[in-house]
């Protein structure tokens, strides 16, 4: 190996370290929801003892006990300055990250493995705050998320509207013709579907769109490109071949803010969900009142319940204000004409 | 002529070809830009220059064919992103040439306009890959090409399903020195009596002398050319392709008074 190549695996690998180093300052946030007093002497002598154990001759414990008092540190000072954390599905460049920049930079965006885990993490007080995607302009629905809103207890508190622009991503000094297969989010490879096929690629699924870059820069997979946010290939190095492949211009994914308490300020619009009975003109019924009181609907959604195969779960979501006699009583003579309605909160409409 | 059942004109309308919202068949369209795509600065800068002075529409080279695997073989993908900056500046649609079967694709995701090259006129493949499109082409002749030959090879490209190709004369190999190659004029009244297509020249290739570029682009006027394409540098001195036949932009501005006056002059005439 020349000393180029040398310096590049060292880069890689630097560039994993702080990756690696960012969970553990993450995960040292959300330890801190837990704890009782940010200082913990006992768990701070566990750590060194677990990390200083794999001390060897090149890495000696001296090394490792300094570099690891620094991390520490800096992660009782994180604890100690009460950040607000916002769980995620994702790694770090995902839309939903941006989503969260979008409605303010105080907060801490955590990425979370599944949408599943981003609900329970709002629930169990791990994060403040969580932001999940609901719908696409080009793809519809977002089914996972719409049936754990369907469930769940938590409160919507806001709503973001995110234009969706995909770039097609490659390792650095790619060509565009040594690129056959190409991983993303099927969400995003089905967004950018007529330009996979023009071009002859092959739509690879891949659970994330920064996570497949990600993925891809640490395995330095060569003939393989990634669909993704400038946010991800800046964030792991990797080379912008084409922007802006989606299939539409007007490709953007609404997504929603969910708390354990419900928003404070202005709100005009309201997200529910109900279940009619199995007759007909159920649903007309419950739709007839919202038109009748002259009420803008924007979504609904029906979702099949998998608990009881047949039946059916609607989400709507409806312009209005908690403080509208009309949208209030509305909504109290919907909750008559349904089964299992749930309201999951007003919050402030999205400007477009 | 063997059989040219898509290409040959007779009881045919005369086709138009649109690119963007140019009109090759029912309008005098003049393509302007430098040989190489060397830079955004040096695009953009250009292209602004030849719009000012009355081009339709851009050109600019991103995959060069050149005669030695030492000189500068061009930006490639990042050559096509540099060009798509000059439209969206000047809002003028561009023409670029493809090389490679496998960047067919790639070039139609960002031009208008896909050239075929005088060197590449019987890449059958390519013609085929082009054809499979339905992004405008413009078929350059070949170098020592008959016009029979030179047809048929649109006829590939029309084979496949792409109806859009615009025809360019750009000189012919004969025993000549003094000039690069020399421009067939006859080639123009030629080619649109035999087929349907518009057909446009390349006076910079086909004299590759500055000085002769301006007479041969009246010429072809006068002959019923559909339109030119013209290579144009802000410095021909530091071009990294072509130096000795690119225009100046201010030659090239008062070109294109002369040549639009003629082929006003030439279409009230008919």
């Amino acid at each position: 190996m020349n000393l180029k190549e040398v310096r590049n695996n060292i880069d890689n690998i630097d560039q994993q370290i702080l990756i690696l180093l960012r969970h553990r300052l993450e995960y040292a946030l959300q330890a801190g929801k837990h704890k009782n007093a940010v200082h913990d002497p006992s768990r701070e002598e566990a750590v060194f003892k677990n990390v200083t154990s794999h001390a060897s001759s090149l890495m000696q414990e001296q090394f490792i006990r300094y570099l690891y008092e620094r991390i520490i540190t800096e992660s009782k000072e994180l604890q100690h300055r009460g950040l607000k954390l916002v769980g995620f599905q994702g790694e770090h460049g995902a839309w939903s990250e941006i989503a969260i920049h979008s409605l303010g930079n105080s907060t801490v965006p955590i990425p979370c493995l599944e949408f599943a885990d981003v609900f329970n993490g709002v629930a169990n007080h791990d994060f403040e705050l969580g932001m999940v995607p609901i719908e696409n302009s080009l793809e519809g629905s977002v089914t996972e998320v719409n049936d754990l809103l369907v469930e769940t207890d938590l409160t919507v508190v806001a709503e973001a509207v995110i234009p969706i622009h995909h770039h097609l991503l490659a390792l650095p000094g790619t060509s565009h013709q040594e690129i056959k297969s190409v991983y993303s989010h099927p969400q995003a490879l089905g967004q950018c579907r007529a330009f996979l096929s023009r071009n002859k690629l092959e739509p690879r699924p891949f659970y994330d769109t920064a996570g497949a870059a990600r993925w891809l820069a640490r395995e330095q997979q060569r003939g393989a490109g990634v669909i993704a946010s400038s946010l991800a290939a800046e964030l792991h190095g990797l080379e912008i071949i084409k922007e802006n492949i989606e299939d539409h211009p007007q490709n953007a994914t609404r997504f929603v803010m969910l708390s354990t308490e419900p928003a404070v300020g202005v709100a005009n619009k309201c997200t529910i969900t109900f279940s009619t009975q199995h007759r007909v003109g159920a649903l007309f019924d419950v739709l007839r009142i919202f038109a009748e009181n002259n009420i803008n609907l924007t979504r609904i959604e029906s979702r099949p319940i998998r608990k009881n195969p047949g039946a059916f779960a609607f989400l709507v979501d409806l312009q209005g204000s908690p403080d509208n006699d009309v949208v209030r009583r509305t909504l109290e003579k919907v909750e008559k004409a349904t089964i299992k309605y749930k309201n999951l909160g007003f919050y402030q409409e999205a400007s477009s | 002529m063997t059989n040219l059942k898509l290409v040959a004109l007779e009881q045919k309308e005369r086709t138009v070809i649109t690119v963007g919202n140019i009109r090759f068949g029912a309008q005098f369209v003049i393509i302007a830009g430098p040989c190489s795509v060397e830079s955004e600065e040096q695009m953009v800068d250009t292209a602004l220059a030849v719009k000012k002075a009355g081009a339709d529409m851009l050109r600019g080279g991103a995959f060069k064919p050149r005669t030695s695997p030492y000189a500068f073989q061009g930006l490639g993908l990042e050559g096509l992103k540099i060009l798509a900056k000059a439209r969206e500046v000047t809002g003028l649609p561009f023409v670029t040439e493809v090389l490679d079967t496998r960047d067919v694709s790639w070039v139609a995701e960002f031009a208008d306009m896909i050239q075929i090259g005088a060197r590449n006129m019987q890449n059958f493949s390519l013609l085929k890959e082009v054809g499979k499109l339905q992004k405008p082409v413009l078929l350059k002749r070949g170098m020592y090409s008959t016009l029979e030959e030179w047809l048929n090879c649109a006829e590939y490209v029309m084979n496949e399903g792409n109806p859009n190709v615009v025809l360019c004369e750009r000189g012919i190999r004969s025993f000549e020195t003094y000039t690069r190659n020399t421009l067939d004029i006859s080639a123009v009244p030629a080619a649109k009596e035999l087929s349907h297509l518009p057909v446009i020249t390349d006076p910079t290739h086909g004299t590759g002398k500055v000085s002769l570029i301006e007479p041969m682009s009246l010429a072809s006027a006068a002959a019923g050319s559909d339109g030119l394409i013209i290579e144009v540098h802000r410095n021909p001195a530091e071009a990294l392709s072509d130096k000795d036949q690119a225009l100046t932009p201010a030659q090239f501005s008062i070109l294109v008074k002369k040549v639009r006056s003629l082929a006003t002059f030439m279409g009230d005439m008919k």
